[in-house]
């Protein structure tokens, strides 16, 4: 179906309504009338102009708008329906008539007519009182969304409590957040939950949330309160826009709900300092104060210091400290903070690290002895001791929000050094990821940066020609997946240039002249030592010595680089990290005698590798999984390891930055915390070995290295097609 | 699987074009011409939203929000009601029977697209 036949069903439909308007015109010229009549005679002329809004006829809504309102009036009593006003109409519904024909017909109304339409309306508004009789357009008072003056991108605070009546009333508060974010970036949410009563009390089917919502957005304020619209009579709503006093965010405190919150987080909530500013004051106080003051001589040193900062206005302090010394009324507060050398922090790691061998030790002792009580306290112990790890590893978990912020110093001046209008966007600032990582990254990731800037958004008047907006763009995000940290750093530039890429590569020999490469095996060759295709050096990037760091960094945090780029529309890149360099969780599987641990989150199923399966796959490399084909490693072979295959084998289903891949072993182990130790120098090149760690048993297995594994499959793969598509040439 | 959404009204090139627009964007679309007979289509099947016009012949759109409200399966589903300027007072029954949301007739398509976005995205 389409807009050609909607519209002819537009035009028989209006001439039925029509028809049926003037039959019943002429009933009430006759003096005849009932109020199902008037009713349909409103409801005919209220379809032909609603459904002439939809296809912009706008002809015709002005003028059955004059009409509709006459018979609106008519309905209601307030104007009798004489035989004069039915003749009215009757010439009225004629025009409309004629009106509609000239839109079937695609031609234009005569000078006659439009005289006649206009006489028409003049006398249509002597019923209405003048009120709108000229033709006036009514013009539909509708949420647009998206309108309004689009300005600079400001930090707005979005303070809504939902009613207990929205559910009932169709309306889903998360929709709205959902659709918020098409207006502007949220930036931070803060539920509040603590209206919800205890379970015994609560109404399933009432809602008892609030949210406190940061958004940056371009829009006006119209527009953000228009994405409430529909939730108006049932929320609580406050907006303060970007330029909000401090009076306003006072007003805003005192408004707050009177849980248990920190003068700090109050005015983090409020949007009045950011997260970082607050830091950056707790930093100051620890230096100075010392001596540890009560709870309220602290409180009040942190409002100092904001202001003393320039922060905050001192009115918002104020009413952010009333406020908590009301929440805190016989309850003192503990200071919240200690810091720590990071040293003790490895210490524990590693004693934790001790700990999980030697529960494990204990673990295998009771199976070996079959006792069943001890088992049972070796599980709790387990449990324990799964715990305490995650919490002594949570310790060294930073955001990376200040490590990210840092850049916009960064992008501000690199973008005014090489004359370019720039923004940095950021995402995911809070995802946390261990300290050590956050240093080491932090180099790689500038370079990047730099990179992006410098290479890949385009000068501003190519950009213009390009008919994309003059400002590029810089992205910043990080999120967790599959296990692991994902950082990405992103630009809206001209992407990568593959055929200058090949050319800069063969000419540097690092590929044969004519080599048949797939898109993503060009991109790849930006890391290769040695590789730069600026074709200017100058003192930000492009000497060449970038990318191949950046990869290496990365590799020896035991992650991986990938690219992704499309000519035209900028590059991605994208880093993946694993959460801790310290434990992880493991799963061990048996190859003859030897055990080897591959990471659990990795790890996707087990499947039996069946001797039907063995049969079809015989000579390949590959099973069929599903219908999907999965190609496997028989690790026997892969390390050499000897002896007979088990009897009954397994397949080991593992996942690494959306590639499969099976494992061939003998026996599956079953889960067990892992402790990483590093191998030894002599080890270092062995391919598919990640680590080492200790067994329970005292015994050492090796770590596999999921992600090298992965490559070297699919690398086969991609190699198997290139050969056979030579080959059909 | 995509949102489905309840168009009512007696107008079938406004539920054409208004299915077009949602199509387009996205979404599956049900019609109904009159309150009556999208009541029908309320038959078990999954609904993510409803918009009903307030005047139509055999069952007016506010009765028809009234007995959406009784009905178990769809009693949460939101509803946009298509409401004229000259018809307040309607709008104001039919918010008090619950249906919270509006678009004022005479609206153009995308007018429509962001109110039905403010309540789900496709």
């Amino acid at each position: 179906m389409n807009l050609d036949q909607a519209f002819e069903t537009y035009v028989h439909e209006s001439r039925d309504l029509l028809q049926q308007m003037e039959e019943l015109l002429l009933e009430f010229s006759q003096g005849r009338s009932d109020p199902e009549s008037v009713n349909a005679l409103f409801r005919a002329a209220h379809t032909i102009k609603g459904s002439a809004g939809l296809f912009g006829l706008d002809g015709i809504v002005d003028f059955t708008h004059g009409v509709e309102s006459v018979l609106d009036l008519v309905r209601d009593g307030a104007v009798p329906m004489t035989p004069d006003l039915a003749a009215l109409l009757l010439e009225c519904r004629d025009h409309m008539a004629g009106l509609v024909e000239a839109v079937a017909a695609g031609t234009e109304l005569d000078d006659e007519a439009l005289r006649t339409g206009a006489e028409l309306q003049r006398q249509l508004g002597t019923y209405l009182g003048g009120e709108a009789s000229a033709a006036q357009s009514p013009t539909a008072v509708v949420e647009t969304g998206g309108s309004g003056v689009a300005g600079d991108e400001g930090y707005w605070h979005i303070s809504v409590r939902f009613g207990r009546d929205v559910f009932r009333n169709g309306m889903d508060p998360l929709s709205f957040m959902r659709f918020l974010s098409t207006v502007g970036r949220i930036v931070a949410v803060t539920t509040l939950a603590h209206e919800i009563p205890a379970a015994d009390e609560m109404d399933p089917e009432s809602c008892y949330l609030g949210f406190e919502i940061g958004l940056v957005s371009a829009a006006d304020q119209s527009t953000i309160e228009g994405v409430f619209d529909f939730v108006r009579d049932d929320c609580t709503l406050q907006i303060l826009p970007p330029t909000s006093r401090a009076a306003d965010y006072v007003a805003l405190i005192e408004a707050l709900p009177a849980d248990e919150v920190r003068v700090g987080d109050l005015l983090v909530r409020c949007g009045a300092i950011t997260e970082a500013q607050l830091e950056a004051a707790l930093r100051i106080q620890g230096a100075e104060a010392a001596g540890i003051g009560d709870a309220a001589a602290q409180a009040r040193l942190i409002g100092e210091i904001l202001i003393a900062q320039k922060s905050v206005a001192p009115p918002v302090v104020e009413a952010a400290l009333d406020k908590q010394k009301q929440l805190r009324d016989g309850k003192a507060q503990e200071s919240r903070f200690i810091r720590v050398d990071a040293d003790k922090l490895d210490r524990l790691i590693n004693q934790i690290g001790e700990l999980v061998i030697a529960g494990a030790g204990i673990n295998l002792v009771a199976k070996r002895r079959g006792a069943a009580d001890l088992l049972e306290a070796a599980s709790v112990l387990g449990t324990l001791v799964e715990d305490v790890r995650d919490s002594a590893l949570q310790l060294r978990m930073v955001p990376i929000g200040a490590t990210f912020n840092r850049f916009q110093r960064v992008v501000h001046d690199v973008a005014r050094d090489l004359n370019k209008d720039i923004a940095l966007l950021i995402n995911g600032g809070d995802t946390e990821l261990d300290k050590t990582m956050v240093e080491r990254i932090a180099d790689p990731l500038m370079h990047l940066v730099r990179n992006a800037m410098d290479h890949g958004i385009e000068p501003t008047e190519v950009r213009v020609q390009n008919g994309k907006p003059a400002r590029g763009t810089v992205k910043l995000n990080a999120y967790h997946d599959s296990g692991g940290i994902v950082i990405e750093v992103g630009d809206d530039g001209g992407g990568l240039k593959t055929d200058r890429i090949v050319a800069k590569a063969v000419s540097r020999g690092l590929i044969p002249e004519g080599a048949a490469l797939t898109q993503r095996e060009i991109h790849e060759l930006i890391f290769e030592p040695g590789f730069s295709t600026a074709s200017q050096i100058n003192n930000l990037s492009g000497r060449g010595v970038g990318m191949d760091v950046v990869k290496s960094s990365v590799t020896d945090l035991r992650g991986t680089v990938e690219v992704d780029s499309r000519e035209g529309e900028g590059t991605t890149i994208r880093i993946r990290l694993p959460l801790t360099l310290a434990i992880i969780d493991g799963f061990l599987v048996g190859v003859n005698d030897s055990v080897f641990v591959v990471p659990l989150d990795m790890v996707e199923e087990c499947i039996e590798f069946t001797d039907a399966a063995r049969t079809e796959a015989r000579g390949r490399e590959f099973v069929n999984l599903r219908g999907q084909v999965l190609p496997f490693i028989q690790i026997r072979d892969l390390f050499e390891i000897g002896g007979q295959p088990a009897r009954r084998e397994n397949i080991l289903v593992v996942r690494y930055a959306g590639q499969r891949a099976g494992l061939v072993v003998d026996e599956l182990l079953g889960e067990a915390q892992t402790v990483i130790k590093p191998l030894g120098k002599l080890f270092q090149k062995v391919r598919g070995i990640g680590g080492s760690t200790i067994l329970g048993d005292g015994r050492v297995a090796l770590i596999m290295d999921i992600p090298g594994l992965l490559r070297h499959v699919h690398g086969k793969a991609t190699n198997r097609e290139g050969a056979s598509a030579t080959a059909l040439q | 699987m995509a949102k489905t959404i309840l168009v009512v009204d007696d107008s079938a090139s406004l539920r054409q074009v208004v299915g077009i627009a949602l199509k387009g964007a996205g979404y599956q679309v049900v019609e109904g011409c009159d309150g009556k007979d999208a009541l029908t289509k309320l038959d078990g099947r999954s609904v993510n939203l409803i918009i009903s016009d307030v005047n139509m012949p055999n069952m007016d759109g506010i009765s028809f929000v009234k007995e959406v409200k009784k009905l178990p399966n769809y009693r949460f589903t939101p509803i946009i009601m298509l409401t004229t300027e000259s018809l307040e007072a309607k709008m104001k029954e039919a918010q008090a029977a619950g249906a919270k949301a509006w678009v004022t007739k005479p609206f153009k398509p995308d007018q429509m697209l962001a109110a039905v976005a403010k309540l789900c995205l496709p």
